[in-house]
């Protein structure tokens, strides 16, 4: 007997799992989602949080293409507070890049994105981070910044307001069968190890670029090509739209203004190993070079960090490689395909496109399931409140201060200075059960994610951890070592003027004034530590 | 320039670093005199260069408590990356007010030139005024101006007119210009005559330029086009000057308008070259001394002082030259506060809902003066002077004062 039952198990908590499980609890659908690692720590908040206009796939992949419009759409309706209606420019800097536009503005009329040709003078005039190189500009009004945390964080709390689970930090490792039926999946904690299991009625393999991995459980083969890309964060945003190159989509020719940063993107290779991303030192400086034909600012911008994601390519069988392969997703019908009832899996696709995606599979799974209820996720909006994921550029404003003859009120003092992270934000993040680590909490409020990258809030993420946890010391150490860590390995890649300089204020304050290595050591070595000998009297 | 002779024993200002140079160190925030004395005021590390970051963007400017920031520059000092943080609050505060527009208070304040000049023409009656209850109601009422704020005294005989009258001589090795600025004009002309004399007595002619307030009333009144009116009056004049004339300014915040904010916060033309021979009176005649040139021959001077910093004097970045100087005089035994902040900042401490916040940041150095009770606590500064009299019940000078008793001429 499996420990708990349900309807549907989704595997995997990036953008593409999250919607599923959003859609089967509108459907009425009983459904737990299960995902390693925190929700979109996979692909997903590895992404450039571009939400695609299909500008840059309107020539090479018109189906792609069309969907972005449309999803797009749809998404400002029912996501509005995760996306900032930016616009776009897609410029041209060079011979090729002139050639390239008689196409481009045949693809946007094939695809129905609204395209404006304007003036190199008015655009400057628009947006003066346009640089010296560029020749000529397109005007897309729907490209926009999507951000893919509160994307999944929203999607997520919208279907646990309707029964649904998420259990982070819960691997599947295997499967429960009944001859060629699926009854369940078995799980473990990476974290603690413990194993459960999951009674279910089917199971959708939602985990993207690990799809095939999941497959490999059951015998059966998903062909997911892993392709890294590496992408480069600015500590702001240089522009105020998104800036891309107008050609064959290659590498370094995005800018998205991401909330308080710019991300500049990105790269293609093929990679072993979904979770084997090494950021080379050309990747970055290519990137940054790419960027700087496009965007003044960019290279004297202060770099932050630099992270890569891996796209879950779906291998169609053509002998087209990394960018050429289509950035459309398929559901496949592993009962019609392989035999095995009850599983499913859905690859490829986009953030962009993750509910449309959600919407096939759950149709799929639910006809199966004898569910007729139709999908409602395009009209019913993420939050049922607006307020509900706040926009961190509305944070500012909110955080007035009184007037000093109207009585001195004390401010409220910032979790995070960099990225205005308040009191509340992080605050109702320590009561769910699903956030274990502080990094979770960076990734639903952002703290941590400025210039100084947790150098200064990580205390108070770790005081936190103490007094709304009721954690003890050593752990909270723990947790913020671990905090400090991670960000670093993103730091490390980018060890130039203010970063670098960053990096040894941060090494200074952590490790020579407040010895964290040395304390670290201490837990780890418990016996030597001089409290033992204590104890015995 | 005097600094082509003798050298100069330190860098005046420091290249300024971009905002992405912060490495959020807090240093700032630790000296900040109004953070320490209010809750309600987020610190230069946030509105300066943090909120910075999101004043690029179209729709979010921060902008709350940014009129909290005196304008006093400490934190800048203190910034070991070298981030112009008060620049991008001053910038932050006149892009707010040139939206929101401007309290008549502000722009009474921005314009005190004019204010002192009419001060000054009507000089018995405006003082009279100025001490009259009823007159201060009023002006609190209308203005905003605290009424517990003494005014300025102002005299009818501006220096401007004291020196055209007064016989000129004219051999001597070096010329400088005086930039007297609006307070030795229309309120301390004795000031300027001792900086005169004391200048004379080192064989050095001073010539006086036809010259404009320095600005800094209408920069720290979020007025900055008017500053870079003033300021460009000021830099095309002091321009046409000869090469070897340096340029001497008694009042500390003007000189620092010529030296470095003309050319960093206005971006005037030519105001570089200009600011680089600009010198402190202090600070020029320590290099005198330095060069073996300063006149040494002072009758001693038996008092006991105390030396308050002036906020902008140590953004001058010239050490403390007043105290280098006055040890030189026999009989003087002087010791510096070191308790921050005066608290009144110009003209901020004047202002109604700034009064109390400005005599609790100046709290320390009024105890401070008050414990020590010497004859008097010197600064170069003329607000910092109205500050501690009023907070501290001490007489106030300017160092020249002293030096020039040292010299005869007090
Ligand atoms: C560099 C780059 C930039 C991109 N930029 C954009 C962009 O700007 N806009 C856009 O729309 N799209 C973008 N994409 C594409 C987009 O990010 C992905 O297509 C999308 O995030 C895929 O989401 P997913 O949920 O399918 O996969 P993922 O987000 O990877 O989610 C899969 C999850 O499954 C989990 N998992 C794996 N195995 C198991 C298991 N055994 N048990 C439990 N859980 C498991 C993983 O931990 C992972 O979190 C980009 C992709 C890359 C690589
Ligand atoms: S200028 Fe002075 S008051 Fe303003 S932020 Fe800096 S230290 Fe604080
Ligand atoms: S002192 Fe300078 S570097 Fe340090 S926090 Fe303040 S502005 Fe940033
Ligand atoms: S700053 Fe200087 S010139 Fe300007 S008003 Fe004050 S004293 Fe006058």
């Amino acid at each position: 007997m499996p420990d708990t039952t349900t309807g549907v198990v989704v595997i995997g908590g990036g953008s593409t799992g999250a919607g599923v499980l959003r859609d089967l609890s509108m459907r009425g659908i009983e459904a737990v989602l299960v995902e390693k690692g925190d929700l979109a720590s996979g692909t997903t908040g590895r992404s450039h949080g571009l939400l695609h206009s299909g500008g840059r796939y309107c020539v090479n992949d018109l189906a792609a293409a069309i969907e972005c419009v449309e999803e797009g759409r749809i998404l400002r309706r029912i996501a509005r507070t995760t996306i900032e209606d930016t616009g776009g420019y897609f410029v041209s800097v060079s011979e090729e890049d002139l050639a390239w536009e008689p196409r481009f503005v045949e693809g946007c009329a094939k695809a129905g994105i609204t395209c404006e040709r304007i003036s190199v003078e008015e655009a400057r005039r628009r947006e003066p981070a346009l640089s010296q190189h560029v020749r000529t500009v397109f005007w897309i009004p729907e490209d926009g910044h999507l951000d893919p945390f509160y994307l999944v964080m929203g999607n997520v709390e919208s279907a646990r307001r309707r029964g649904a689970q998420a259990r982070t930090y819960t691997e599947v490792t295997g499967f429960i069968r009944d001859g060629n039926q699926l009854t369940g999946v078995l799980t473990r904690d990476t974290m603690t190890g413990e194993e459960t299991s999951i009674g279910c009625k089917a199971v959708i393999n939602a985990t993207g670029a690990w799809a095939g991995f999941v497959a490999r459980l059951l015998d059966v083969e998903v062909k997911v090509v892993p392709v890294k890309g590496v992408m480069v964060v600015l500590s702001h945003r240089v522009a105020h739209a998104t800036i891309n190159r107008c050609h064959k989509p290659g590498d370094g020719d995005i800018i998205v203004p991401a909330l308080s940063v710019a991300i500049l993107g990105t790269t293609a290779v093929k990679v072993p190993h979904p979770e084997v991303l090494p950021i080379e030192w050309d990747e970055v400086r290519h990137m940054i070079e790419e960027g700087s034909l496009m965007a003044d600012g960019v290279s004297t911008a202060r770099a932050m960090r630099a992270y890569a994601g891996v796209r879950p390519l779906y291998d169609l069988g053509a002998e087209a490689e990394g960018r050429e392969m289509s950035r459309n997703f398929a559901v496949i019908d592993h009962e019609q395909r392989d035999g095995i009832a009850g599983f499913t899996s859905i690859v490829g696709g986009k953030v962009t496109t993750y509910r449309l995606m959600a919407e096939r599979v759950t149709d799929l799974v639910a006809r199966r399931l004898g569910v007729t209820t139709p999908c409602t996720t395009a009209e019913v909006p993420l939050n049922d409140r607006d307020d509900e994921l706040d926009q961190l550029r509305h944070r500012p404003a909110q955080l007035g201060v009184p007037k000093p003859h109207g009585g001195e009120r004390p401010l409220q003092p910032l979790v995070c200075e960099c990225e205005l992270v308040r009191p509340q934000d992080v605050t109702p993040w320590f009561e769910d059960a699903a956030v274990r680590t502080l990094e979770d909490i960076r990734r639903r409020t952002r703290t941590g994610m400025g210039p100084c990258q947790a150098a200064i809030c990580s205390y108070r993420l770790a005081g936190r951890l103490v007094t709304d946890r009721h954690q003890d010391g050593p752990t909270a150490t723990r947790a913020m070592a671990e905090l400090l860590e991670t960000r670093w390995r993103g730091v490390r890649h980018v060890f130039w003027g203010s970063q670098l300089r960053q990096a040894q204020v941060t090494t200074g304050l952590h490790l020579e004034l407040f010895n964290l290595d040395r304390q670290l050591m201490l837990q780890a070595e418990p016996a030597a530590a001089p409290e033992a000998v204590g104890a015995r009297q | 320039m005097i600094t082509d002779e003798v050298g100069t024993f330190s860098d005046t200002v420091e290249e300024a670093a971009p905002v992405e140079a912060c490495t959020k160190c807090t240093a700032c925030n630790t000296v900040c005199p109004v953070a320490r004395s209010t809750e309600i005021f987020r610190g230069p590390k946030f509105l300066g260069p943090e909120s910075e970051r999101y004043r690029s963007q179209p729709e979010a400017a921060v902008t709350a408590g940014l009129d909290l920031c005196s304008g006093c520059k400490l934190c800048e000092v203190t910034c070991p990356s070298q981030v112009s943080i008060q620049e991008y609050i001053r910038r932050a505060q006149n892009k707010g007010a040139a939206e929101k527009g401007r309290t008549l208070r502000d722009w009474v304040l921005g314009h005190t030139r004019l204010l002192s000049r009419f001060g000054s023409m009507t000089a018995p009656l405006a003082n009279l005024g100025n001490r009259n209850p009823l007159v201060r109601w009023a002006m609190e009422r209308v203005l905003g101006i605290h009424h517990k704020r003494p005014l300025p005294r102002y005299q009818w005989l501006t220096f401007e007119r004291w020196f055209t009258r007064r016989p000129h001589n004219k051999t001597a090795r070096r010329t400088v210009a005086y930039f007297y600025g609006c307070w030795v004009n229309y309120n301390e002309r004795r000031l300027g005559e001792q900086v005169v004399a004391i200048l004379e007595r080192n064989g050095i002619e001073v010539i006086v330029p036809k010259q404009q307030c320095c600005g800094i009333p209408a920069v720290v009144n979020a007025n900055m086009d008017l500053a870079r009116k003033y300021g460009g009056e000021n830099v095309r004049r002091l321009s046409g000057l000869p090469a070897d004339v340096d340029i001497i300014a008694s009042s500390t915040s003007c000189g620092l308008m010529l030296k470095h904010d003309y050319a960093h916060l206005l971006d005037i033309p030519g105001a570089e070259q200009v600011g680089a021979r600009v010198y402190d009176i202090c600070e020029y005649l320590w290099m005198l001394h330095e060069a073996g040139e300063l006149n040494l021959d002072f009758q001693p001077v038996s008092t006991r002082l105390l030396y308050h910093a002036p906020c902008h004097l140590k953004s001058h970045g010239i050490g403390y030259p007043a105290m280098r100087l006055l040890r030189l005089i026999p009989g003087v035994q002087l010791e510096e506060v070191d308790e921050g902040c005066c608290g009144i900042s110009g003209t901020f401490g004047v202002k109604v809902e700034k009064y109390d916040l400005s005599m609790k940041i100046g709290s320390r150095l009024f105890a401070a003066v008050k414990a020590a009770g010497t004859d008097a606590v010197l600064a170069d500064c003329e607000t910092c002077r109205m500050q501690v009299e009023h907070g501290a019940g001490a007489h106030s000078a300017h160092p020249i004062d002293i030096l020039a008793r040292a010299y005869g001429h007090g």
